[in-house]
């Protein structure tokens, strides 16, 4: 049950970075989380939205999206390796397509906070935009 | 908290989290600013973006800067299930170490000092970590380990980690090498089962060979599971207990030893922070 430290890290850097875009609000969170780890999605979730509670990102939507995991090979190849059929639990063949020789995950093996959603108004009161505004999708 | 609660408690979550966003909904649309990125990995990442795994590797790099690059230690990790025999092949390696090899050991455990003392009986340097809720080491526990040590006095460190066939696969410590402890009285089909760990390990080692007979346990099909898991793993079939096939262990380290220096990882002072899965990689 490592899904807490992980919620943790991801909140101080949520709250860090809406502090350096001074927003006092965070309406929305997306994470990236690769398919290749062992975090779990819903106890991941579960543990940020209970850690969101008592800060300005209290109540805010938790969108997880997975990555699928993308290989690469020293002969060149690269793409989305299979699902290793003999295993019991979720693990990509690593097994180069190609030349047979053992590839490298190179996606996959991440668990990203990947952006912050907040309110117009503090977004109006910080300098310029690096982003285009966007607005709530559902 | 169990399972059980774990899930009940989840599904109230949902349903309140919808309720909240059907009240903003109802109240029209909200301008939202988003900072970071939406689905194109090509953008530059911003500021906001941080990969927390990827984190938990840049600490291992570090711990690997520290020991292999500052202080010329060769370190290795033994990961694997509980009671699967780590600790006794770290008893067996000590006692086949070199004349004047200065040893010392991190040891994890989720409560008590019993493997720590049992190693402490053969005089070498030990740290102990209560993991306590945490069920595994991660690099930023094993830096503080090595505080307690005189990095300049050691050659090589072993860093028992706690007996778990999961979480280690996303943390790795910083370890030239990882060994995998896996035993006959788990099956034969424990690899299948953990799939992603064997896929960060350097070695698997099948401990308790001489009770696969009596438990059943196919080690070929072990063997051949870890071809198929993992293809470029070395594996090799010992028992702990009698001393039988240490030798190997002892041979398959002292040759990654000797490479310049061994990186099981390519941490990120050598380059990205993506995992070269690669056993003997070695880095520059
Ligand atoms: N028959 C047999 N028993 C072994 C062998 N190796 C270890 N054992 C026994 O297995 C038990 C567990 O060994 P440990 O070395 O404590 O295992 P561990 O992986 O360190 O266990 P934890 O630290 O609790 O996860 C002990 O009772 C050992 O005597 C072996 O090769 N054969
Ligand atoms: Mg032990
Ligand atoms: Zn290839
Ligand atoms: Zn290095
Ligand atoms: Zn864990």
């Amino acid at each position: 049950m490592h899904e807490l430290s992980i919620a943790t890290g991801i909140l101080d850097r949520a709250l860090s970075a809406a502090e350096a875009h001074g927003a006092d609000r965070i309406e929305a969170l997306r994470i990236e989380l690769g398919e290749a780890t062992h975090v779990n999605q819903r106890q991941l979730r579960f543990c940020l939205e209970t850690s969101l509670e008592g800060t300005i990102a209290a109540g805010a939507r938790v969108r997880i999206d997975e990555i699928t995991p993308q290989a690469a090979c020293d002969c060149g190849w690269n793409g989305r390796p299979q699902t290793l059929e003999i295993a019991l639990s979720y693990a990509p063949d690593v097994r180069c397509p190609e030349c047979d020789s053992r590839a490298t995950l190179v996606r996959g093996r991440e668990c990203r906070l990947a952006s912050i959603d907040v309110p117009d108004e503090a977004y109006r009161s910080t300098e310029t935009p690096e982003t285009t505004p966007t607005e709530r999708q559902t | 908290m169990t399972y059980h609660t774990t899930m009940s408690r989840l599904r109230q979550l949902d349903s309140r989290f919808e309720r909240i966003f059907g009240t903003l909904l109802g109240l029209g649309p909200l301008r939202l600013h988003r900072f970071g990125h939406d689905h194109d990995h090509d953008e530059p990442a911003s500021d906001v973006e941080a990969d927390v795994l990827a984190e938990v590797r840049e600490r291992a790099g570090d711990v690997h800067e520290r020991l292999s690059h500052e202080h010329d230690v060769f370190a290795v990790e033994l990961a694997g299930s509980t009671g699967g025999g780590k600790t006794m092949l770290i008893e067996r390696l000590i006692e086949r170490a070199d004349e004047g090899e200065r040893i010392g050991v991190v040891v994890g455990d989720v409560t008590g000092e019993d493997d720590a003392e049992r190693l402490r009986a053969h005089g070498v340097a030990v740290e102990n970590i209560n993991t306590g809720r945490e069920c595994h080491l991660d690099p930023m526990v094993v830096a503080e380990a090595l505080d307690g040590f005189d990095l300049e006095e050691l050659d090589t460190l072993y860093i028992e980690n706690v007996g778990n066939m999961v979480c280690p696969a996303d943390f790795p410590l910083g370890a030239n090498r990882r060994v995998l402890v896996v035993s006959t009285t788990e099956g034969d089909d424990v690899v299948r089962k953990h799939p992603m760990l064997v896929q960060t390990a350097d070695v698997v080692v099948v401990n308790k060979v001489d009770l696969a007979d009596a438990v059943g346990t196919s080690v070929e099909r072990i063997r051949s599971d870890v071809g198929a898991v993992s293809p470029e793993t070395p594996m090799l079939e010992i028992a702990a207990k009698t001393g039988q096939g240490i030798d190997g262990v002892v041979d398959v380290l002292d040759e990654s030893r000797t490479e310049h220096h061994s990186h099981r990882t390519a941490p990120p002072h050598h380059g990205d922070d993506t995992e070269s899965n690669h056993t003997g990689d070695s880095g520059h």
